[in-house]
């Protein structure tokens, strides 16, 4: 079957590698106050706030750019690994992507208005970091699970 | 919408993995199909009555919801 906007399954493998390193790594530097591993390399701010905690933008400054590879490696690896085809991609497969995507939609933002009406403060920043990358999780989460059971479905059968 | 894909497997004597294969789907969705859960594209339809030798509307038919 012919599925727009679908990666080949090929870039599964690699999906998972780059969103599971990235993970790790968030894990660690979370546990660490985003302070180590402390990888400074010379960056350039688009945009900048003019106060004591930022540098200015513009001009060429250190930043530690772990968490910047983090976010990537999460945000790269959990595309590819949600929208690589799987080995068997047909219409009925296709569809359980389609609705997982819509139930991770309606998850994600459930717990982002809960958020936002019981977390304040520099407390909130840690939502706004999480839910980066929340609405990913929980569609791989709900798309594997059902391809699971589904599965586990098919071998009962037998 | 109900079929008796299950039926018309058996006469033919085909498993669930063998039609899969012949129909270019995976088993999850034979599976799917044969339980009501699933009702196929009008492609997948007109491949198994091809298969089975006989009309959609023979394999597939609407019931009391549709």
């Amino acid at each position: 079957m012919k599925s727009r906007f679908l990666f080949s399954n090929k870039y599964k493998p690699v999906g998972w590698f780059l969103f599971l390193s990235g993970m790790i790594l968030g894990i660690i530097l979370m546990l660490n106050n985003i302070n180590f591993p402390n990888w400074e390399v010379n960056v350039f701010p688009l945009v900048s706030e003019n106060d004591f905690f930022s540098s200015p933008a513009f001009e060429w400054t250190l930043n530690n750019v772990a968490d910047e590879i983090a976010s990537l490696l999460v945000i790269i690896g959990g595309i590819l690994v949600s929208f690589s085809k799987t080995k068997d991609e047909d219409e009925y497969i296709s569809k359980i992507r389609m609705e997982s995507l819509i139930w991770a939609t309606y998850v994600n933002y459930v717990v982002l208005i809960l958020a936002i009406l019981f977390v304040f403060d520099i407390s909130f920043l840690s939502v706004l970091i999480y839910n980066m990358f929340t609405i990913l999780l929980f569609f791989m989460l709900r798309f594997h699970y059902v391809l699971y059971k589904t599965k586990k479905g098919v071998a009962d059968e037998e | 919408m109900k079929n008796n894909i299950k039926v018309e497997r058996a006469i033919q004597n085909i498993t669930q993995a063998k039609l899969a294969e012949m129909i270019g789907v995976s088993r999850q969705t034979v599976n799917a199909m044969e339980l009501n859960k699933y009702v196929p594209s009008t492609v997948l339809a007109l491949k198994i009555s091809e298969i089975f030798h006989k009309k959609v509307n023979e394999i597939f038919f609407l019931d009391e919801t549709d």
